[in-house]
Parts: structure tokens; sequence; C-alpha cells
């Protein structure tokens, strides 16, 4: 036999390396990242003994029978683990603060600092991720599909004031391409005057992740950098959503899954099981405009409305449950936040808060 | 004589900078498609330089566009210097040039006498010329799929680059786990990906089938050097016509001794001893392989304008124009009586604003729309549009989905088969409609919530409404489930709804041609 040169051997693997590298792409469907979605935990969760009771109760809210239930286990509200530092009666720090009236970033600052400032949240040296919803190119901001680019750039601005050492601002949509949606959202403009960094989520990064609070997902695919960061402020746009009502903040870490459309079976648990595995420190809800009808994607100007709020707290829970509120509706009336309480991951009893107007 | 070789190497050395900055120019247009940093009049300018394409083109649709105007100057290169486009400037002649597995020797010649300096194989290309041209009198373009600028720009859309993607990620998702390694990595994916590489994975539909005709096209290498360009390719045919023309020649002083060195040489194998080393002008590349080649350079080869018309190699007679024309119609009678295809088939989704019949005796098949779509629900069409409709572009909307924020794919089409739409237009634009298969959807048919389409669809006001129902179940128990339900008058079929339905395997919501 020819002794097989190194030359020969190289150009072998070459080529076998390229028929591997090939062979997904023309089975194409079979293939990891596929678009055709694959449930990796459905069995595991149908296997739960919790599951159909929770999603039994969860399926319809507004039905008083089976969601009485669930709110007789809500746990009591002094066992609440908040994520950040509690509020405490005495020092005066509210639980959840509101600003009205006034400039974007103007109503970020007021909202922050009835909070008792960002360093609050922001240790010395810390990376934050700041987590906007950026669902679609489709549209510029004055559609209210994306959140208030204002908003995003205000921050940045305070955590880096707060000493943090990256910013780092990132979403995964659904529509269009990351990069497109960035720019055309206008996010990524304010996050580089304020001095941030726009972070594309490249597909190899969602690792899988362990849920061990999760009531229906016990893992999912997730972007590994939201689990090791010091901070993660969630900045949801508060608008109309088809299944859930409304996206919020809790609705809003979506963009941090590989999967997406796999959660859309029993939403509301899955979502607050999300939530308790990414945590966010900060909930800043942007209210300046809300997108009143034809959400997520919005579109149409007459469905906008324009608030001038943001709802701030380091409660996600609270932070949503305030902002139905803004459409007229009861935190019970949104399956997430009624299974994000149950879990303990907050309060939706929004009249026993301290709640501050500034 | 004393012999001053390194003159003409530099000469070949320049041919082969040439080339090279023609590949890497064609390479970084092929790779800034989807970028927008280029206006899409520059990205597609490999393709209006194709006076094959463009005379086709022309004839079939009855209608010269003034981007075309811009072959004329391969045209007027081809009067001056004959098939030097094919030696110095064409990707797909460069491309072949990498792989020289086999060079022209005289077994080839003697064990298949037909590929000689004057063998018959070299009327193929010919041929396949006067077919195109015929066909394209018929309104039918389908043969441009062996134009050589088309395979090019095609395979490396269908299968060479998400192969190179899918590489590039499994290679980033394995490294990226390494601790140390992690930082580098995403630097690396910043710098790369944005440039060259898409943000999601970009599948494709028969991606072996378009890889097989490319490696093929390569590996008729191994019978002869570039066999493809010599004996296949319809632009050198086109060319090697107009060539017969050409001002500068390549001419083989009387005093050559015959030592077969500038024949060995020659990749297109015209050279031919039996003719004093003479060689066809239509055939030649002006490559000046040969002028390196020859031992006594500055006697035995030279170039110069000669005016008087080199004898033909190849002349197609009255008789030939003839049997392709009839050869044409037939053809062209012959997809148009497969009747089937000729019913609007429910699968040929056509890109937006595209009419059917102009897509067809429009399209190239160059697939700079399929590369410069960033979802690649755009994909070359093998079954679905029938034989007209040969590697034209559907959308595939399971692989992808119209983005409501795009109009790339006519903005890029060189020939307006895709009409060049702003983004406002191009939204009203209806490519096909959604309809639901209530017996796979999670909400019939398992009356369980879901609504991602609903929630997907880009409309301002939504195509999908969901409906609440109170649905009785078999244990007795009532349960209120939120049914979508598509308004197809406001549908406009980008699929998005499609390609996101979380439905395993064929999904819940498919988008079809429907007939108004």
């Amino acid at each position: 036999m020819r002794k097989l040169s190194r030359r020969d051997f190289l150009r072998t693997l070459a080529a076998g390396a390229g028929a591997v590298a090939l062979s997904p792409v023309l089975v194409g469907c079979q293939a990891d990242e596929t678009p055709l979605t694959s449930k990796p935990t459905q069995s595991v969760a149908q296997v739960q003994p919790v599951e159909p009771t929770a999603a039994e109760a969860l399926s319809e809210p507004t039905q008083t029978s089976p969601a009485a239930s669930v709110a007789e286990t809500d746990p009591p509200p002094a066992q609440v683990a908040a994520p950040a530092e509690p509020a405490q009666p005495g020092t005066g720090i509210p639980d959840l603060a509101v600003a009205r009236g006034g400039e974007p970033e103007d109503l970020v600052r007021r909202a922050l600092s009835a909070l008792g400032g960002m360093e609050r949240f922001v240790t010395k040296d810390a990376k934050v991720i700041i987590k906007p919803n950026i669902c679609t190119d489709y549209h510029t901001y004055e559609y209210a599909a994306t959140t208030n680019p204002w908003v995003v750039g205000a921050l940045v601005k305070l955590a880096l004031e707060a000493g943090a050492k990256t910013v780092q601002v990132m979403d995964s949509g659904f529509g269009g391409s990351p990069k497109s949606g960035y720019d055309r959202s206008g996010i990524k403009e304010q996050v580089e005057i304020a001095g941030g960094e726009m972070v594309v989520m490249p597909s190899f990064k969602f690792v899988r992740t362990l849920i061990p609070e999760g009531l229906d997902i016990n893992e999912w695919d997730i972007y590994e950098d939201f689990l090791q960061a010091d901070l993660v402020i969630d900045v949801p746009i508060a608008k109309d959503h088809g299944s859930t009502r409304l996206t919020l903040a809790m609705k809003n870490l979506m963009g941090v899954v590989l999967d997406r459309g796999g959660l859309h079976a029993n939403l509301g648990q899955r979502i607050a099981d999300l939530t308790s595995v990414i945590k966010p420190g900060l909930t800043v809800i942007d209210a300046v405009r809300i997108l009143t009808a034809n959400g997520p994607t919005g579109g149409n100007l007459d469905d906008v409305r324009k608030l001038d709020t943001v709802i701030a707290s380091a409660d996600i829970v609270a932070a949503d449950s305030y902002a139905t509120r803004l459409f007229d509706l009861k935190p019970d009336d949104i399956r997430y936040i009624v299974a994000g309480a149950a879990m303990g991951l907050g309060r939706k009893d929004l009249e026993n808060l301290i709640i501050s107007e500034v | 004589m004393t012999v001053k070789k390194h003159d003409y190497r530099k000469w070949t050395l320049l041919r082969k900078v040439v080339q090279g900055v023609a590949l890497v120019g064609f390479l970084a247009l092929f790779a800034a498609a989807p970028l927008k940093v280029w206006s899409p009049q520059v990205v597609n300018l490999p393709m209006r330089l194709d006076p094959l394409a463009m005379l086709a083109q022309a004839i079939a649709s009855r209608e010269f566009l003034a981007g075309s105007a811009l072959a004329l100057i391969v045209v007027a290169l081809t009067f001056v210097f004959g098939r030097a486009w094919c030696g110095w400037l064409c990707p797909l002649g460069t491309v072949l040039d990498l792989f020289p597995l086999k060079k022209a020797s005289r077994s080839t010649a003697k064990i298949l006498p037909g590929l000689g300096p004057q063998g018959s194989w070299r009327r193929w290309k010919y041929l396949l010329l006067l077919l195109i041209l015929s066909m394209a009198l018929f309104g039918n373009l389908t043969l441009l799929i062996f134009d050589p600028l088309a395979i090019l720009e095609r395979s490396l859309t269908s299968s060479i680059w998400p192969a190179l993607d899918r590489m590039v990620t499994t290679a980033e998702s394995a490294l990226v786990r390494v601790p140390f390694l992690e930082e580098l990595v995403m630097q690396f994916d910043a710098l790369v990906r944005p440039a060259l590489l898409p943000e999601r994975p970009i599948f494709t539909h028969n991606a072996a089938l378009f890889a097989g005709f490319f490696a093929g096209v390569i590996a008729l290498n191994l019978v002869a050097q570039r066999f493809w360009c010599r004996y296949l390719c319809p632009l050198g045919g086109l060319l090697g016509f107009l060539s017969k023309l050409a001002l500068f020649r390549r001419q083989v002083s009387e005093d050559c001794k015959g030592c077969k060195l500038c024949f060995t040489a020659c990749p297109t194998g015209t050279i031919d001893p039996e003719k004093g080393y003479a060689s066809d002008p239509a055939e030649c590349t002006l490559c000046l392989d040969c002028l390196e080649a020859c031992p006594r350079s500055d006697i035995t080869v030279n170039l110069k304008p000669v005016l008087e018309p080199w004898r033909p190699a190849y002349d197609p007679s009255r008789r030939q124009a003839l049997l392709s024309l009839a050869a044409a119609a037939t053809s062209v009678a012959i997809f148009r009586s497969d009747w089937l295809h000729l019913q609007p088939s429910p699968y040929q989704i056509r890109p937006p604003g595209a009419m059917e019949d102009e897509l067809t005796s429009r399209c190239i098949r160059c697939g700079e729309c399929l590369r410069a779509c960033p979802t690649g629900v755009l994909q070359p069409s093998i079954a679905e549009a029938g034989m007209e409709g040969l590697w034209t572009p559907i959308l595939i909307t399971r692989l992808g989905y119209c983005d409501f924020a795009c109009n790339a794919c006519g903005q890029v089409c060189p020939t307006q088969a895709i009409p060049a739409l702003p983004l406002e237009e191009k939204r009203l634009q209806v490519m096909g409609k959604a309809y639901i298969d209530e017996n796979r959807c999670i909400a019939w048919a398992d009356h369980t919530d879901c609504i991602v389409c609903e929630e997907m669809c880009p409309l301002p006001e939504k195509a999908i409404q969901l409906e609440e129902q109170q649905i009785s179940l078999l244990n007795g128990t009532q349960r209120t489930i939120k049914l979508p339900q598509v308004l197809r008058e406001r549908c406009i079929g980008c699929g998005i709804c499609e390609y996101k339905c979380p439905v395993v395997g064929e999904a819940a919501i498919r988008v079809r041609v429907t007939l108004q």
C-alpha cells in the first residue's frame, strides 16, 4: 500500500470534514437549530404530576373556580424572596416607583432615584446586561413595538455612572435579523451614545440550563451570559399580546432562549419558570408609549398611546402587576403574573405594596 | 537568439493577478450581498457583465434593460482580445484553474479524438448557445442554468456558503466551551459573522444537488483541463463566435521547431501540432501560458493585430441553426404540454411583486435574490415550478419567511424578474395565503392555547385572529380555547406563521398560492 503523505492525509481529512459539515445542511430539517421546533422537555413535563393541575388552573384565570385554587396556594407575601435587596419599611425605599410626565431619560432617572438609586443594584465593576424588547426590525420606536431607545440609553448611563465595568445590551427577536432590529429600533444609536455595547447573540452560546424551581419545564436552552451577569436589567415595553394579553417584563425574557416557539404550550407557567432561573435584579417597564392592539408586532399608530410613564422595581412580578393597570386590567388577568406570584418570584398584591409615584 | 522568458513570466503573473482580483471581487460582492453596504446595482454587477444572460434575457422578455448595456464592455473586450474574458476574468474559469487535475496531453486526444484541438466535442458549447438563444425566442430561459456566472453564484449560495457557515458555527460551539477561548471565539465571531456569515442559520433545499452540479463541473477537469470552458460553456461559445473578429491573436512563427511544449501547456488544448502549432482564436483564452512555455519565445510566439479572419473551426451552418431552432421549439412545446405544470402550483410561491410569466422569461437563474434574502426563504425551484421554472426563486415558507422589513430580492435582481419595489409597496404584495390545518393545529386539534401564528403575523392589522370558543372535552369538562383563524383578505403570504409554527415537522399553518 502506498504510504499516505501528510498532504494527502490533510486533503482527505478536509474532504471528510467538508462532507460532514455539508451533511446537516443537506438533511436540513433534522439539524439542531432548525426552524422546525422540537420540544425536548415536553415529555418531562408530562410525567410531572403537578403540571396538569397547574395548567388546568392557569388555563382560564377569568373563570373563578379553577383560578381560586391557585390563589389559595399563593405563598404569603412575607415569604417572597425579592431578587435584589428587599425594600425595608423603615428606610423609606418603596417596592415600586412610577414616574409620570417628562422626557424618557428623566423618567428613568426619577424612577431609579425613588428606588434608592442605581447604586443599590450595580456593584463596582459589575457586568451588567440590559434586555430591551427588540422583537422585530419592522418599525421604528414610535410604533411602540420596541422599547424606547432613550429609556435604554438612560439605563446604560446610570449603570456606568454607578460603576459598572461593562454594560451590554442584547435581544434576540423573531422578525428580521437582530442587527437590523438594533438599527431600526434606534436602540443601538442611543446605547452607543451612552457608552454601552450592543451585542448580537450567536446561536452557539445558548446552553442547556436546568430550571430547578420550574413547575412545567425543567431545562431549556438559555443564553449563557444572562446566567453569569452580575445584574440583568429587564426593560420591556408594555404592549398588547394575543395569548398572554400583555407582554411585559416576564414575557420579555423569552428573548433569551433559543426555542421560543416551544414555550408556547402552557406559556404562562413556562414564562414564570424561565423567570425563576434568569431573575432580573431590576425591572424597568417602558410605558412612554404603549401598544394597545395588534401586538406584539404593531405597525399601526392608531393602536399607540403615549403615556410618558416608566415603572421600576426590583420585583419583576410587582412591576408587571402594576403595568396591567395601564391597560385597565388586573394582575390576575395575566397568567404569567399569577404563576410567578404562586412560585414566590414576586408580589402581585398591589394594595399591600409601597408605591412611590414621582 | 537569447531567451527572455522572464518577460513572459511577468505577463502570466499579471494574468494570474488579474484572475485573482476578479475572483476575489466576485466573492466580495457575493459576501456583501446581504449586508446592504453596497448598492444592489453594484452587487449584481457581475451578472450584468454577462453578455449571454443579458442577450438571452432581452430576447425572451422582448425588452432591453438599460442595466444590461454593461455586457457590451465584455463584447467590446472580445472584439479586441478574443476570449480573454475566459482566461483573465471569468471567476468560474479561475476556479477551474485552481483545480489543475489534468494537463492537456496527447493521450486524452488519442483516446477520445473528439477532445482534440479540432475535435467535434467543441461544438457542444455552440449547440448549447444556439439552443439557449432559440429557446429564448420562445420566451424560455431554462438552459441559462448553464451560464458560468450563474453556476458559480448559485453553487456558492445554495451549498458552499451554508456548509461553510455550518463548519464555522460547529467549531465555534465547541471552542466557546473552552474557558480561556471563550473571549477569543466571541471576538472572532463578532468580526467574521457580520461580514461573511448569516446571523441566524440559513437552510437550503436540495443543497446536495447544487453542490453535486458544481463538483461535476470541476470534476470534468479530470478528463481535460478546463473541460467546461472548452466543450460546454455557452458563454464561451458566444465569446468564441465574436472572437473571430478579434484584433489580437496568438501567432506562431514559421521558425517553430515543434517541441510541443506549448501544446502540453495550453489549458484549453487548442494548439494543434498538425497545423503548425497554430490555435483557434475561438478557443484561445489568451492566457499566455504558451508564451511562457516556449523555450524560444522571442521568435516563435507573439501577438499582433491581424485583421484577416481566422479559418473558423466551427461555423454553424444554416442546417444546424435550423436544427437547433427546431429542437428549441420542440423542447418548449414539450415543456408547455405538461398541463399540470402550466396550472399554478400551490407551492409556486413567488417573491414579492413577481408576476409568473414575466419571471420565467426574465429570470437568468443567477441566484442573486437567494443570496440577498436574509432569512433563506427564497430557494431555487427544482420541481415546484416545472421545467420552464427550473431554478427560478420560490418561497419555501417552512425554511424561512419574507421579512416584513426587507425588499432586498427585488433590489438586487439584475433583470427585474423580481420588481424593485419600495418597502411600503412591497409590504402590500400578496405572495400567497395562509391556511390552518385544523387536524394538526395545537389549538384546534389538541385544545391547548398556542397562538404563535397570531403573535408572529407582521401586519399592522393582523391577518390571524384568535377567536375564543368553549370546547367540550371528552371527559365532560369545558375549556375556553383561543382558536386561530386566517382573515384571507388581509394575508399577504409572508409565511412567518408557517416558519414559526411550533408543531414538529410539517407546520399546522401553511402558505399556498391561491387563485382569486
